[in-house]
C-alpha cells in the first residue's frame, strides 16, 4: 500500500542515515574552520 | 558453495553483470583522466577555488554529452515517476561537496599520505551500506563474498600503496586529530553517498536523471563553501578573475569527471555499489599513469617507492579481476528483488516498470527520442563556454610529454567509446 509522500520519506531509514551523516560532516567542517 | 559461472552473453546480448563491470572499469578511466587537466593548474589557487572550478565544469558538461544521450522530456518523465528520489539525489550532491571540502582540511592537517588511505575506505563503507540496506551480497554464497570482499580490500590497499609511494607532502601536526577526523569523515560521507545511488537505481531511475539533480546540489553546496572560505561574493569574484586563465583546465577535468561519474552510476545500477564502486575506484591507476607518463612525476622516486607503485598497481588489478568474476548468483538476485519490492511498496512504484528498468529495458525509453529546439541551444551554450575558456586559457610551462598524452587520450577515448557502445547496445542508456 502506497503511503503519502512525506510520511514515506520521513519514516525511511535510508533517508535518515545520509541526513545524519551529512549533518555530522557539516558540523565537523564548521568546527575545522 | 561456489557461485555459478555467469555467462558473459545472455540471449545474444552482453549480460547485465558484464555491462556493469565494463561501466565500472570505464568509470575508472574517465575519473582517472579527470585528474590530468587539474595538474596544469600551476598558479596558486585555494583548494576551494579548484573545487569550485571543477564542479562548475561538471555542471556545464552535464548539458553537453548527456543532453544528447537523453532529452529533457525523458529526464522530466523519469523524475516525475519517482519524485521522492529528487531528495536523495540532492542529498548525494551535498554529501559529495562536504566530503570533498573535508579532504582539503585533512590534507592541510595530516598530509596526503595519512589522509588518503583513510578517505579511500569509502568503497568499503559503501559495501557495508549496500549489504545492510539493499541486500547486496545476501545469500550470495562464500565464493562471491570472498571475491567481492577481497577484491574491494585489495583495491583499497593497492590505492593506499600507490598513494603512499607518491606522497611527499609533510604532515602538519598542530591539528593532527582534527585532520584524521576530517579524512575519516570524508570517507564516511562518500561511502554514505552511495546509499542514494543504489536507492535510485533499484527504483529503476536513469543515471542521467539522477546526475542532473545531483549536479545542482553539488554546485550549490560547493559555491556556498567557496563563498564562506573566500570571504563573501567580493572575495569570490576576485578569486574567480584571478583563476580565469586556468579555468579551462578545471572545466576539462570536470568534463572527464562527469563522463566517468556517469559510468560509475551505471555500474552502481547494474552490479550494485558493493561491486561497482570498488571497480570505479581503479581511477587511481589511471591518474597514476597520467602523472608518471605525461607529467614526468615521481622521476626521482627511490627503489622502495617504485616497488610500492608497481605492487600497489598489481594488487589493484588483481582486486578488480576478482570483482569482475563475482557475478551475483541467482540466490543473491532474489535478495536484490526483495529490496526493489520494498521501494515499490513504500513509494507506490509500478513493480513491472521498475523491474524492466532495472533489467536495462527502461519502458520510458520507448518512443521518447525527441529533443526540443532549446535543448540544442543549451548544449551549444555549454559548448561555447568551453570554447571561450579554452581561448583565454594559459598553457603553463611544466614538463609535459605530448606523445604519451596523445596515447593516453586515445586509450581513454577508446575505453569510453567502447564502454558507451556496450551500454547503449545492452540498455539504450537506460
Amino acid at each position: 500500500m502506497r503511503r503519502q509522500f512525506w510520511p514515506a520519506v520521513l519514516t525511511d531509514i535510508q533517508f535518515w542515515v545520509p541526513v545524519i551523516v551529512l549533518a555530522l560532516g557539516t558540523g565537523l567542517l564548521l568546527a575545522l574552520r | 558453495m561456489s557461485a555459478p559461472a555467469s555467462p558473459a552473453r545472455q540471449n545474444g546480448r552482453t549480460s547485465l553483470h558484464w555491462t556493469g563491470v565494463i561501466c565500472g572499469l570505464a568509470a575508472g578511466v574517465g575519473l582517472g583522466a579527470a585528474e590530468a587537466p587539474t595538474k596544469l593548474v600551476t598558479i596558486g589557487l585555494s583548494p576551494f577555488m579548484v573545487s569550485l572550478g571543477m564542479v562548475a565544469g561538471v555542471f556545464v558538461a552535464r548539458w553537453t554529452v548527456p543532453i544528447v544521450l537523453k532529452g529533457s522530456d525523458y529526464v522530466w518523465a523519469d523524475l516525475s515517476e519517482r519524485p521522492h528520489l529528487v531528495i536523495w539525489a540532492l542529498l548525494a550532491g551535498m554529501l559529495w561537496a562536504v566530503a570533498n571540502t573535508l579532504t582539503v582540511f585533512a590534507i592541510r592537517d595530516v598530509g596526503l599520505s595519512v589522509a588518503f588511505p583513510l578517505w579511500n575506505t569509502n568503497s568499503l563503507v559503501g559495501l557495508f551500506w549496500g549489504w545492510l540496506l539493499f541486500n547486496e551480497l545476501r545469500s550470495a554464497g562464500a565464493a562471491a563474498w570472498t571475491r567481492v570482499l577481497s577484491g574491494a580490500a585489495a583495491i583499497v590497499v593497492g590505492a593506499c600503496l600507490t598513494g603512499l609511494a607518491t606522497s611527499h607532502q609533510a604532515a602538519g601536526s598542530v591539528h593532527a586529530g582534527m585532520g584524521i577526523a576530517a579524512a575519516v569523515g570524508a570517507g564516511m560521507l562518500w561511502g554514505t553517498m552511495y546509499i542514494p545511488y543504489r536507492k535510485a537505481y533499484i527504483s529503476g531511475m536513469n543515471p542521467l536523471s539522477f546526475v542532473t539533480v545531483f549536479t545542482f546540489a553539488e554546485l550549490g553546496t560547493t559555491l556556498a563553501f567557496a563563498l564562506i572560505y573566500e570571504g563573501g561574493p567580493q572575495g569570490l569574484l576576485s578569486a574567480l578573475t584571478a583563476a580565469r586563465p586556468v579555468l579551462f583546465w578545471l572545466f576539462l577535468g570536470g568534463f572527464c569527471w562527469v563522463i566517468g561519474d556517469l559510468f560509475q552510476q551505471y555500474a552502481a545500477k547494474y552490479i550494485g555499489i558493493g561491486r561497482g564502486i570498488p571497480l570505479s575506484n581503479t581511477n587511481q591507476l589511471w591518474g597514476l599513469a597520467w602523472g608518471v607518463l605525461v607529467f614526468g612525476e615521481f622521476a626521482g622516486l627511490g627503489e622502495t617507492g617504485r616497488v610500492m607503485l608497481i605492487s600497489g598497481s598489481l594488487i589493484m588489478i588483481g582486486g578488480a579481476t576478482a570483482i569482475a568474476f563475482a557475478a551475483a548468483p541467482a540466490s543473491e538476485q532474489v535478495s536484490w528483488r526483495a529490496a526493489m519490492a520494498r521501494e515499490c511498496g513504500r513509494y507506490g512504484l509500478n513493480a513491472d516498470r521498475v523491474a524492466a528498468a532495472v533489467a536495462g529495458d527502461d519502458p520510458l525509453s520507448h518512443g521518447r527520442a525527441g529533443r526540443r529546439w532549446w535543448e540544442f541551444l543549451i548544449a551549444a551554450a555549454a559548448l561555447g563556454i568551453f570554447v571561450w575558456l579554452a581561448a583565454v586559457a594559459a598553457r603553463p610551462d611544466i614538463p609535459f610529454d605530448a606523445s604519451w598524452a596523445a596515447a593516453l587520450t586515445i586509450v581513454t577515448a577508446l575505453c569510453i567509446a567502447g564502454g558507451g557502445a556496450v551500454l547503449y547496445r545492452r540498455t539504450r542508456f537506460s
